[in-house]
Formats: C-alpha cells, structure tokens, sequence
C-alpha cells in the first residue's frame, strides 16, 4: 500500500476530487511555507499573509476540479494566492500597512549591534516597493527577493518571459527613480 | 538604468563586460537587492493554517454526482486522446461554442451591403479568475476597447460570456479589474503582439 508522503500531486488532487477531504492537507504542507513566505513578502504583515494563505488554500480546494494540470497543482495554488496578494495590494482598506512599517519591526527585532543607518537603508527600500504597482511589486519580489528565474516565475504567473522582463525592469526603473527621491 | 545594466541583471551579459560606470550603478543596485532579501519577511506556515484551512473546507457541501457533472460541464478538465480524436473534438467544440446570432445588436455592425446584416457568431469566453473583481474582453473586433464584460453570477470564480464576433482571424486578451492585460491561458492558438506579449488567437467561421 502506497503511503500518503509518497503520492504526487495529481493522486492527491484526484483522490481529493473522488471525495477523500483529507488528503487536501497533503498539498497545504507541501506548499504551504512557498505561498505563506510569498504572501508575508507581498503584504508585510503575518495576520493578513495568513488569512491570505488561508483564502488561497480554500479557493483551491473549492476549484480544484478546475485545475486543468494536476501534476502543478502547487504552481496553480500560487496563481490563486499571487491574485489574491495583488488585490490585497490594491484594496483601499489596507490603510496604512506597508512595508515600512514592517521594515520597521524587522529593525526592532534584529540584533542590537546592528547599525541604524542599515536599518533605515531597508526602512526606505522597503517604503519604495511598497509604492510600486502590484504587479510590479510582484515581479520584483519574485525575481530578486525570492531569487527565482524568469522561466519559473513566467511559468506560475502565465506571462511570456519577454512580459515578465518587461515588467521587472519597469519595476527596477520605478525602484531606482523612488529611491533617488528619497535619498 | 541602461539597457546593459538590465542585460546583465538578467543574465544575459557579465559583469566584465560592463563598462566602469555601469559596474558602478550595478554594485549600488547589488547593494539595494541585498538588503532587501536580508530584511525580507522570513517565516513557514504557522500550523494553524493548515487547521484552518482543513476545517473550512469540512463544513463545505458534498458535491454529488450530479454537482461534479456540472462542474464538469462549466470546467471541462483535460483528457488524453489521440491527435486524429483531438481534431474531431477541436471541430465539435467549434460547432458547439459558435453559434449563429439571434436577437443581439452585433458590436460594431459596419457597412451594410446590400440590406443585409453583416453576420456574426456568438463565442463563448471562459476565464477562471478566482479573484478577479472584473473580467473584460478586448479584441480587434472591440478596436482593443475592453467592451464586453464577462460574468460570474454564481461567485465561483469562473467568469463566462457570449460575445458577437465577426468571422475571420482574431487577437483578443482579458482584461482583469480594468486594469491587468492578461493572455487567454486556454486559447489553441497565440500570435505575438509586436510589443513582447502574447494575443490569444480566435478563429470564427460563418455559421451558415
């Protein structure tokens, strides 16, 4: 009997479409650290990264029969996150919550001997992702936070990778001229 | 930033290469994308997620037999079949999906020859987009105006519409929340745009 660590993706998705609930939990811990890591990134706050994550792993499982490649169901599960990250970016209840603010904690939080002028060096960086686009903001989270190649991301976002190059160097352009505003 | 700089950020040229200026402007940039990933947000998923997650979905309805023939219906998953079946489904879907136009003012109806209305057939557009607020098709049969929106009564994420299209070749996208261009995921058929994206690519036959 095949034990359930060693099922793949698509067994998973087709025995949770055949009714077995539980195994759907096998695919919130396979990728549950990749979307919560990339909604913290995105958001900047643990409460609304997990009830972002939390949203995503939901929506996937109401959807799953829509999943039209079971075998990257964990590429689809972060296409639902990633939407939900972007629409979060854009809602107008965000307030005030920034990166800053988080940049800010992360100063608090770190080791005492670091230097101030480190800390306000991320405070500022962080403030001017945060002025970007969603998109944008995405596209440089992805490609030079998370450290992932213009393949992978083009293919968990959908885009063509001239798109997505497009983007990043808007996004590096828009980066750079609001860092030189700040400075 | 220079053309080479981005270049060399992508990969694409070394960082010998680069002129002393330019290898400046990039260690400042290498800089910046250190202390971004040195101060970015660090953390797994907190197992209450998974808690959270699992008991959400146990007070979902049981979807029957009759719900997962619907859902089939809406989301047709993909199937394995031969390429001499594929072409015999691709020309079923076909007939299925355009359908002669009865009682709705076409777009755009454009000259008129002779009194008689120039044809269109309704197509029918899918998009799953979970989180969409808006889905809205632009095409050259709308001039790339996003002017039909698709719907999503029932809030499942799946936004459908049948949208009157001339026969001929035609380039569309979606057009997410007014704002995100976005290539059909679904379409057979992709043609570059010119400008680096990719149009879906529609084929419309008449319908008599």
């Amino acid at each position: 009997m095949m034990s359930t660590v060693e099922r793949t993706d698509a067994q998973v998705v087709r025995d949770v479409l055949s009714g077995d609930r539980d195994a759907y939990r096998l695919l919130v811990r396979r990728y549950g650290d990749v979307l919560h890591g990339h909604a913290l990134r995105m958001t900047g706050n643990a409460d609304e990264a997990a009830d972002l994550v939390q949203r995503a792993f939901v929506k996937g499982f109401k959807k799953l029969g829509s999943c039209r490649e079971p075998d990257r169901v964990g590429a689809w599960l972060f296409r639902i996150l990633a939407n939900f990250c972007k629409d979060h970016a854009r809602s107008p209840r965000r307030g005030d919550i920034s990166m800053t603010k988080v940049a800010g904690a992360l100063r608090s939080r770190s080791d005492p001997s670091v230097d101030a002028e480190g800390a306000e060096i991320r405070t500022r960086v962080w403030g001017a992702l945060d002025a970007l686009t969603p998109e944008q903001k995405e596209a440089f989270v992805l490609k030079h936070v998370e450290g992932r190649t213009y393949e992978e991301i083009a293919a968990v976002m959908d885009l063509s990778v001239a798109s997505l190059k497009m983007r990043v160097h808007r996004a590096r352009e828009a980066l750079k001229g609001l860092l030189e505003e700040y400075a | 930033m220079k053309n080479e700089i981005h270049r060399h950020l992508d990969g694409e040229i070394p960082f010998d290469a680069l002129p002393h200026e330019d290898r400046v402007v990039v260690d400042e940039w290498d800089r910046m994308v250190a202390s971004f990933r040195q101060s970015a947000p660090e953390g797994g998923m907190p197992p209450w997620i998974e808690q959270g997650v699992m008991a959400e979905i146990a007070t979902l309805p049981e979807r029957g037999v009759l719900g997962r023939m619907l859902h089939w219906f809406v989301n047709p998953a993909p199937v394995r079949i031969s390429p001499l079946a594929a072409g015999l489904v691709a020309a079923s879907i076909v007939v299925a999906v355009l359908l002669p136009g009865t009682g709705v003012t076409p777009p755009d109806p454009g000259p008129v020859a002779g009194g008689a209305a120039v044809e269109v057939v309704y197509v029918q557009f899918l998009l799953e987009a979970p989180s969409a607020s808006s889905v809205a098709v632009a095409g050259d049969f709308t001039d790339w105006e996003p002017s039909f929106t698709l719907d999503d009564l029932d809030g499942d994420g799946v936004w459908s519409g049948r949208i009157p299209v001339r026969p001929g070749v035609h380039g569309y996208m979606f057009v997410i929340d007014e704002t995100e261009w976005m290539t059909d995921p679904n379409a057979g058929r992709y043609q570059d745009d010119g400008f680096g994206n990719r149009n879906a690519v529609l084929a419309v036959g008449t319908s008599g």
